[in-house]
């Protein structure tokens, strides 16, 4: 197929004259000098961010699962349509109570030849249990024993009932491999040669340049067309949205919008736009941390909700997502469906700069003589420090629109901005944290509503919980919701939920930005597109079932 | 990060301590006189290298001072909808616009003016520094010159970008620090330099002999070295700023620069990053650059110029 | 005799300076702020298992002296410590970057030294003429450019507009090479453009130094004595006066060196170039400590070695000067 790279005569390097004209025969054409395959046999992903590692108890990239999630099986995959289908588990009940799941498992064979059995899906629930290790540590929380009663059959037993069933989310570990290994083991291991039974095997990861994995022959399920699979990184997104001009790569999963917009209307590419389920945010420090070192006046209600009457989300999705995007509100994103609470326009805290300014006047915050920033009663004013992450672009040019529209409104915001690392460190500092506004973002760790609700708990204090908020009332909510199986009484609590967490406006939700992606329409055709994206999504089904052209 | 200065005199290839001074290395320099000054300005007058870069000089003062406050740029007046993002030339907006739908010229003009004041404060740290450290080594000579110079060597190997790379990444990204990073990877030339002529200066008759007569040490560099190393101090700084601003605008251009604070060189790092090259919107990535160039051109050709003004020697190399 | 001390000195002065340069990196990135562990985790809920573990894998659970004695032990085996953002050992990451920014070094700097002095001899013998002030301007600007900026317009001109080279990573990926010599015709079409950068940002140096030099050397009295004896001027001009003006190019091939180093970092970002630069790039970005200073130190190294090697070089080359 076509590269970016086009004919050309190797110069000699002896002190000739290379500097002076590039006119030397070059022909403008796609027709490689270096030939890759006729008909497409490799899928060729171009993204800008590189998994952080190969190994699964330890990465939390998104990037690391989506290579990952077709080198192991979990037990339930996600299908196209985003509903549960047989991964290692052909069925699965649950019990009356819903506390205990039986999972029936199918034959298959590890990638280095050994048989795989009950055994090793028992060892995995209970590493990740007893060693909490890893990002799956949270869906088997209250994981009480995991048991074979036979070679293909797996009994999960909870102290609670789960609504979200592990097996999705869990990839299965070959016991024989990881077996013997410290928690430290695990920490330091790069698991340079992953090992799994999924529909590939992994070849090698050409660190800064590419990943590369080819189809294992020896998989339970149907054959995918695609003998390779090429995650190519690139280091700026300009360049690779010109690869997928150029044909240089099949697929981009996450494409910025102005660079997308570029995209229109090239040859033989298509650019789609879907719904995700992420969301950036404005959060607000509400510790109730005596050492905390958040402005108090933040604790109070009406501030938070001037701060939010005074921002216009359609605004920052126009400028910061060139409108490719929804204006937010609740913590669940649009993608999840019914799931996201749609609050009438009227009733939501959102582009009204003079109800801001009337609920700060009634609460006595106001101007003292010819100052352009409020005094609150008790003789401070309102200023507040804002943070923001120095390379997600967005969110710097959301900052300064969010301080620019609450000095109109009498609230001082001052900004800086800090590399991703430091500003984690900063937020998430739980003894003492000392911060007063943040933009950030969430991407939602599984499909299922109870990841994002998740992340307000009191108990998620000192983990994901980024502002500190504790309610009782809440936690209420989210437990009834969390064991409740029955979907329609469950959506119910989820809404209520979420109306109850919108209202306390410590999270302002700007945008739900979409999933920008674009693909080659003369290599591999069937890209089905589904919200959250064709890949680099919760389902791996998109690059099992595209043919070539 | 100081470029080690294009001219063959200053701030050229220092020779290895204790080595024979090259033909070209910064030992010998004119006898310093009164009237000094009016001799570089006619020289500077009549050399055509000078000329251009007085003009540039020119250009360049009244773009940064003059230009932001004719034409103000608001860094929030970025657009309402998602039509006027990346837009070409027009009459409402001469340069474009750029990702957020800002006008793309007055921000030319205020990130003109980031880009100066960084350069120039940044170098008057270097100066100081390497002027304070190359005074002190010269003079007092012995122990002093021998630590002295060996930092200043230690320093001269350090590989300046990866330096000030990560500094700047650690401690944080606004103005005020990367224009400390940058003032405290710069000093190492300057203060060889200073410390040569301040030898030299030192065994001067004159020197010996109004020490003989009993001044202090304070007073006999306050009077007689200081004026007598300015010279040379002031052509060197001219030719420091050039490396500092670019040190500024590639430290911004990989993303370590202060992102509210737009300098050229942010602008680039944007421009950069939101597929302005790729979309061909050349009004936002290529004036950025060129004025960049325009600056560094005009400190270096004007520090060139009064390189050559004091030292006679170099003007038969024309 | 004095010669081989003068060596020996040097010898001794490189491992000083190596041993500071050591120091000075662990004091730079162990004693900056920032807390390791919450790097380390990225995403917020650490177990204070995971944090203990964390700690104890990383060494960080020792006293700071403790730290750097076990650092100095780890350098001599060659253990630069464990990458922060891809959990392996960073002498393997280097290991996979380093030869790729040698490469680049390699070629940029030799066409440098080449060109630069080609340029500036042919610019000296011409003095005074057309050609010479048209050289020296055009170093002139060419030093002005900002590196990353060059790369830019070289890469939307020959690459996007005319197509004429690739401007992304170093070969074709996923392509199937059908012999040896094809390889390195990809290797070398994607060298092109980030070679081209950085020569036309460091020639000026050359150009200059290389012209003056040749210059001052001509009207040496030497030089008139020859040119009375009847040599063609040409061999005279290239035997002597280049030899002679070798010195000071010595010199600034030490310093081209460090400002290869610091351009190939601005280069290799702007063409995603798998080397070096990008690795400390993409670690400032991520803060991942252990890379960079590893990258650092290698940097260092290089320049140091270049450096000693050229002071070495310029005793052999200069009978004038001698240590005493």
């Amino acid at each position: 197929m076509s590269s970016e790279s086009s004919r050309r005569t190797f110069l000699k390097r002896a002190g000739v004259l290379a500097l002076a004209v590039p006119g030397v025969a070059a022909t403008l054409d796609a027709c490689a000098a270096v030939a890759t395959s006729a008909k497409a046999s490799t899928i060729r992903v171009g993204w800008a961010i590189e998994p952080d590692t190969m190994n699964p108890l330890t990465t939390y990239s998104t990037e690391a699962v989506e290579v990952l999630q077709l080198v192991y099986d979990n037990l339930i995959h996600y299908s196209l349509k985003l509903e549960p289908e047989p991964g290692l588990a052909t069925s699965w009940e649950y019990s009356a109570d819903g506390k205990t799941i039986t999972y029936k498992l199918r034959q298959a064979t590890w990638h280095d030849g050994k048989p795989f059995t009950a055994a090793d899906a028992v060892f995995t629930f209970n590493l990740i249990r007893s060693k909490q290790i890893s990002q799956y540590a949270q869906w088997v929380a209250d994981l009480s024993s995991a048991q074979a009663p036979d070679d293909r059959t797996l009994v999960l037993e909870f102290s609670a009932p789960q609504a979200f069933n592990p097996g999705l989310a869990v990839p299965i570990l070959p016991q024989h491999i990881w077996q013997g290994m410290s928690a430290s083991d695990i920490q330091k291991d790069a698991n340079s040669q992953p090992i799994g039974t999924g529909p590939y095997k992994f070849v090698n990861w050409k660190h800064g340049q590419s990943i590369e994995i080819a189809r294992n022959d020896g998989w339970w399920g149907t054959k995918p067309a695609a003998e390779k699979i090429t995650w190519i990184l690139f280091q700026n997104e300009d360049v690779m949205g010109q690869s997928l001009r150029t044909g240089a790569v099949d697929i981009c999963p996450e494409i910025p919008p102005t660079i997308w917009d570029g995209l229109e209307g090239a040859t033989k590419v298509k650019t789609v736009s879907m719904e995700s389920f992420s969301f950036h945010h404005i959060g607000i420090n509400v510790s109730d941390n005596a050492q905390s070192g958040g402005n108090p006046l933040l604790k109070d209600l009406t501030v938070r909700q001037a701060l939010s009457y005074a921002v216009d989300r359609q605004q920052l999705v126009n400028v910061a997502l060139a409108g490719h995007g929804e204006p937010g509100s609740v913590i669940l994103p649009v993608g999840f469906g019914d799931w996201h609470l749609d609050i009438p326009q009227d009733k939501q805290l959102d582009a009204n700069p003079a109800k801001a300014e009337e609920l700060l006047e009634a609460a006595g915050y106001k101007y003292q003589g010819s100052a352009t920033v409020r005094t609150a009663p008790n003789g401070k004013p309102l200023s507040f420090r804002l943070i923001a992450i120095e390379t997600t672009s967005v969110d710097v040019a959301a900052a300064q629109i969010f301080r620019d529209a609450c000095a109109k409104v009498g609230i001082e915001l001052t900004l800086t901005t800090l590399d991703a690392n430091t500003l984690g460190a900063t937020v998430y500092n739980a003894k003492a944290p000392n911060w007063d506004i943040f933009v950030w973002g969430w991407d939602s760790g599984v499909y299922d509503p109870d990841y994002l609700l998740g992340v307000p708990l009191c108990s998620q204090i000192g983990s994901n919980n980024d502002v500190y908020y504790c309610n009782r009332e809440y936690d209420q909510l989210y437990n009834e919701q969390s064991v409740e199986i029955d979907r329609a009484k469950r959506l119910a609590l989820v809404h209520e939920a979420e109306q109850f967490y919108y209202d306390a406006a410590s999270y302002i939700i700007m945008w739900y930005q979409d999933k920008l992606q674009g693909y080659r329409t003369d290599t591999w055709k069937g890209w089905t597109p589904i919200r959250g994206g064709m890949i680099l999504n919760f389902t791996r089904d998109n690059y099992l079932k595209v043919q070539p052209v | 990060m100081v470029r080690p200065g294009v001219s063959t005199g200053l701030g050229g290839p220092p020779p290895e301590p204790g080595a024979a001074v090259t033909t070209l290395g910064g030992g010998q320099v004119a006898e310093p006189r009164a009237g000094e000054l009016r001799r570089v300005w006619r020289y500077l007058l009549a050399d055509p290298m000078g000329r251009v870069g007085l003009v540039l000089f020119v250009i360049v003062v009244v773009i940064s001072v003059a230009g932001p406050l004719l034409f103000r740029f608001n860094a929030a007046s970025v657009s309402n909808s998602s039509n006027g993002l990346l837009a070409p030339p027009s009459a409402q907006h001469w340069l474009g616009t750029d990702e957020l739908g800002r006008d793309v010229f007055r921000e030319f003009l205020s990130a003109a003016h980031v880009s100066l004041v960084v350069g120039l404060a940044a170098t008057a740290i270097s100066m100081v520094l390497g002027a304070g450290i190359g005074i002190a080594a010269g003079y007092y000579g012995r122990w002093a010159d021998t630590v002295l110079m060996r930092i200043t060597d230690f320093f001269l190997v350090l590989p300046q970008l990866p330096l000030v790379i990560a500094l700047a990444a650690f401690f944080g990204q606004n103005l005020g620090i990367i224009i400390l990073v940058i003032g405290m990877t710069g000093w190492p030339t300057t203060a060889r330099i200073v410390r040569s002529q301040t030898l030299s200066l030192r065994e001067r008759q004159f020197v010996t002999r109004v020490r003989s007569v009993g001044a202090s040490n304070l007073r006999i560099l306050r009077v007689h070295i200081l004026p007598n190393v300015m010279p040379l101090i002031f052509a060197n700084t001219v030719l420091v700023i050039g490396g500092a601003i670019l040190a500024e605008a590639t430290l911004s251009f990989l993303g370590l620069g202060d992102p509210v604070q737009v300098s050229w060189g942010t602008m680039l790092h944007f421009a950069f990053e939101s597929g302005a090259i790729g979309r061909g919107a050349w009004w936002y990535f290529i004036p950025p650059g060129v004025g960049i160039v325009l600056v560094v051109l005009a400190f270096t050709l004007t520090g060139h110029s009064i390189d050559q003004a004091l030292n006679p020697r170099l003007r038969g190399s024309r | 005799m004095s010669r081989l001390r003068y060596i020996a000195g040097k010898c001794v002065w490189l491992v000083v300076t190596l041993y500071c340069v050591v120091t000075f990196n662990f004091v730079l990135f162990h004693v900056l702020p920032g807390n390791p562990v919450r790097l380390l985790a990225r995403s917020g809920h650490l177990t204070p298992q995971a944090v203990a573990d964390i700690t104890r894998v990383y060494g960080l659970n020792h006293s700071l002296p403790d730290q750097y004695v076990i650092y100095l032990g780890n350098l001599l085996h060659g253990d630069l410590g464990i990458s922060y953002t891809y959990r392996e050992p960073v002498s393997q990451l280097l290991g996979q970057y380093l030869g790729n920014t040698i490469l680049l070094l390699f070629a940029a700097t030799i066409l440098t030294i080449a060109g630069g002095t080609l340029f500036g001899v042919i610019a000296a013998n011409r003095r005074g003429g057309g050609y010479d002030s048209a050289t020296v301007t055009a170093s002139v600007i060419g030093w002005s450019l900002p590196t990353f900026w060059t790369g830019l317009i070289l890469a939307f001109v020959l690459g996007v507009w005319l197509h004429a080279f690739p401007i992304f990573g170093m070969e074709t990926p996923n392509a199937i090479y059908t012999s040896q010599f094809q390889r390195i015709e990809d290797i070398a079409s994607h060298l092109f453009l980030p070679t081209l950068t950085l020569v036309i940002v460091n020639i000026a140096q050359f150009v200059l130094v290389a012209r003056a030099s040749v210059i001052e050397v001509l009207a040496e009295d030497f030089m008139l004595t020859a040119t009375a004896k009847g040599l063609l001027p040409r061999r005279v001009l290239w035997r002597h006066a280049v030899r002679n003006a070798l010195l000071p190019i010595v010199t600034s091939s030490a310093l081209l060196i460090a400002l290869v180093v610091g351009g190939a970092i601005e280069v290799e970002t702007v063409f995603s170039w798998p080397g070096m630069g990008l690795l400390v790039y993409n670690a400032v970005l991520n803060r991942d400590y252990p890379v960079i200073e590893a990258a650092f130190l290698v940097f260092a190294i290089v320049v140091l070695i270049v450096n000693f090697a050229s002071d070495l070089l310029y005793q052999a080359l200069d009978p004038r000067v001698r240590e005493s």
